[in-house]
């Protein structure tokens, strides 16, 4: 429309210096960059600090077994307490006494052996047991330790039967299964840490949700935008200037929202659930780097859409919507499992995730993932920003301000 | 100085602007009288810019606004029919945000604040928040921030709607001052009343087309009525628009 060159520069410096005045001046957006700065460390915070408060009661809590019937079965007594499971050997209840007894939580089963024990066991013909639990106090781990001591109890007696008999020992038991978990602390630790940041990126949509929708559906809706376009700054400058100043805000929320939880995870003790938090404050600022694009991508895409509304819960509505197509990613990809692949790096939100993962695991990047990620963010950022650009120049949207 | 010849403009069937010619002197407050939907809102949108016109020329200073939006801009004091302030900035950051998106200097606001707070009395408002301003409070920084940048040319969209009495005498002066000083004003207005007191020149616009400028004296001896008002019907042809 114009064939007149201007200076983007000075008009956009102003528009961001007024834009950060105005919301550094509003209770409610503050408010929303420091809930949102707290929010999900402190979310994070919570359940890993109940995980630790777990293991550590599992730990201090002794493991034990209430047995009727303790004389008869005095190997088994022994093997118990090898295993470091103590057990209580008790008079005889009937079944309301044992729901009733296991229900104090003080032992994690009973095991009743009955009258007809001894003699089957003497005429070597399968001697009953009774294993009593209560499966709605939930204590996985300890229940299969006194299942898994039964277990062994009864392939001991089998063999020592066998071995009467002159059969080798090795005859009877073919496998022997031997288990061992391959996850490193770091690996462990790198997926936690990945999926900590990958929550945390979240809130850089909602860091500059205020700014973006108040400088623009917001100063359509106090009828102050035509104004601004009939100053003699171009577009491209009222849009760079609003952009760039939710950006920064975003830039700012996310710095702190990292810090606040690196912080939180450093004083956390992990180690008791065998994970660690040793991020260098250096990678800290590498991530917050990795997620500039983001936040430049983030605040274009919601001023390119809140321009569109003529009011601010109008807007918020809009946003609100459409920010569940950038956020879909930090939810499904977790969920779906996938390797890593190429074409993450080409997602936005996704090849940042992606992408902490794969450095949280240790794992060496290429180069061109990390073009790619900054790359797609910038594009897409670009994009809005030209949309948002060619909005203001229409000859439509004057007309509906 | 303003020039408008044969100007055209329209939006899908509706012609807003079917021909309008008029001019607006320097040192003269021409008034653009019209009832609503005559297309003097088109018509000042395409002054500064944000409209582009289908035929006709516009100048503003030996300025096309068609190919030169800024430059002409800078050239253009806007007070547009709606006051939209920023609630939460004060007056004088008001004026230091259009100052410096008029390229002034720090320096250059500060002289300027002064002199438009003096002109328009307005000292009592220049530190404190918008929120919470009165109409007249809010229609005084808007002009304020309009003058800032000592604009050759003003385009003032009824700029007395919701004034007290004693704010639109204050107003009235200073756009008598800003006359003194050379300054060309273009007055969209719908009170007959401001026209008769202000106004040089009288440009009467209906459908899309100016029927005629010329001096409210000369307006009346044309139409051969009494006040300006039952000239205004006679020349539009009914009474519709009229919000005295």
């Amino acid at each position: 429309m114009s064939n007149e060159s201007h200076p983007i520069l000075p008009g956009l410096v102003s528009i961001l210096r007024k834009e950060l005045r105005e919301t550094l001046r509003d209770r409610r957006a503050l408010w929303m960059v420091g809930l949102f700065v707290v929010l999900y460390p402190l979310l994070m915070g919570a359940s890993l600090h109940k995980m630790i408060e777990r293991e550590a009661r599992a730990e201090r809590e002794q493991n034990r077994v209430a047995v009727i019937g303790a004389g008869s079965v005095p190997n088994l007594v022994q093997q118990f307490e090898e295993a470091g499971i103590r057990v209580d050997a008790i008079d005889p209840l009937d079944d309301a006494g044992i729901a009733a007894l296991l229900a104090r939580r003080e032992h994690t089963a009973l095991i009743r052996v009955p009258e007809a024990f001894a003699p089957r066991f003497a005429a070597l013909r399968p001697a009953p047991l009774e294993l009593w639990q209560d499966s709605s106090v939930a204590q996985t781990a300890k229940l299969r330790r006194v299942e898994t001591v039964l277990r062994g109890y009864g392939q001991d007696i089998a063999q020592a039967r066998l071995l009467a008999h002159g059969v080798a020992r090795g005859v009877a038991q073919p496998v022997q299964l031997q288990q061992y978990d391959t996850a490193s602390r770091a690996s462990r630790s790198g997926k936690l840490i990945a999926a900590i940041f990958g929550v945390f990126f979240v809130a850089t949509f909602y860091f500059c949700m205020n700014l973006a929708i108040d400088s623009t559906a917001g100063e359509r809706e106090r009828r102050s935008l035509e104004l601004l376009l009939a100053q003699p700054v171009p577009p491209a400058a009222v849009i760079g200037g609003k952009w760039l100043a939710a950006a920064l805000l975003c830039v700012v929320g996310l710095g702190l929202e990292l810090l606040f939880g690196h912080a939180l995870l450093t004083a956390l003790p992990l180690e008791e659930i065998g994970l660690s938090w040793r991020l260098a404050l250096p990678t800290l600022l590498g991530v917050l780097a990795t997620a500039i694009p983001l936040c430049l991508f983030a605040a274009a895409f919601e001023i390119a859409l809140a321009l569109n509304s003529r009011s601010f819960k109008e807007a918020q509505t809009a946003v609100g919507f459409a920010l569940l197509l950038p956020l879909l990613p930090i939810v499904i990809v977790p969920m779906l499992e996938l390797e890593t692949a190429a074409w993450m790096y080409a997602v936005p939100v996704l090849a940042e995730q992606t992408l902490l993962l794969e450095l949280a695991r240790g794992h060496a990047v290429p180069i061109s993932a990390f073009l790619s990620t900054a790359g797609v963010s910038l594009l897409a950022a670009a994009a809005a920003l030209g949309v948002a650009i060619r909005r203001l120049r229409s000859e439509r949207f004057v007309l509906g301000i | 100085m303003i020039q408008v010849h044969d100007l055209h403009k329209r939006f899908g069937a509706v012609r807003a602007l079917d021909g309008a010619s008029f001019h607006a002197a320097d040192g003269r407050i021409t008034a653009l009288l019209g009832p609503n939907g005559a297309g003097k809102t088109t018509a000042l949108r395409i002054l500064f810019g944000l409209l582009q016109r289908d035929a006709g020329t516009v100048d503003i200073d030996g300025i096309d606004p068609g190919t030169a939006p800024l430059a002409a801009r800078r050239r253009l004091g806007i007070l547009t029919d709606q006051v939209g302030l920023y609630e939460r900035l004060t007056t004088r950051e008001h004026l230091a945000y259009f100052g410096e998106l008029h390229g002034l200097d720090r320096r250059a606001i500060a002289q300027a604040t002064d002199e438009v707070v003096a002109l328009l009395g307005m000292d009592d408002i220049i530190d404190r928040r918008a929120n919470g301003f009165s109409q007249g409070q809010r229609l005084k920084v808007a002009l304020a921030r309009a003058l800032l940048h000592r604009p050759r040319n003003l385009l003032l969209d009824e700029p007395t709607r919701g004034l007290d009495i004693m704010s639109t005498r204050a107003l009235r002066r200073a756009l008598c001052a800003l006359r003194e000083r050379g300054c060309c004003i273009l007055l969209a207005t719908h009170v007959m009343q401001e026209v008769n007191q202000l106004a040089d020149e009288v440009i009467v616009i209906t459908h899309g087309r100016s029927v005629l400028q010329a001096a409210p004296a000369v307006l009346r001896e044309q139409t051969g009525a009494d006040d300006l008002e039952d000239a205004f019907v006679q020349l539009i042809g009914n009474d519709e628009g009229i919000a005295a």
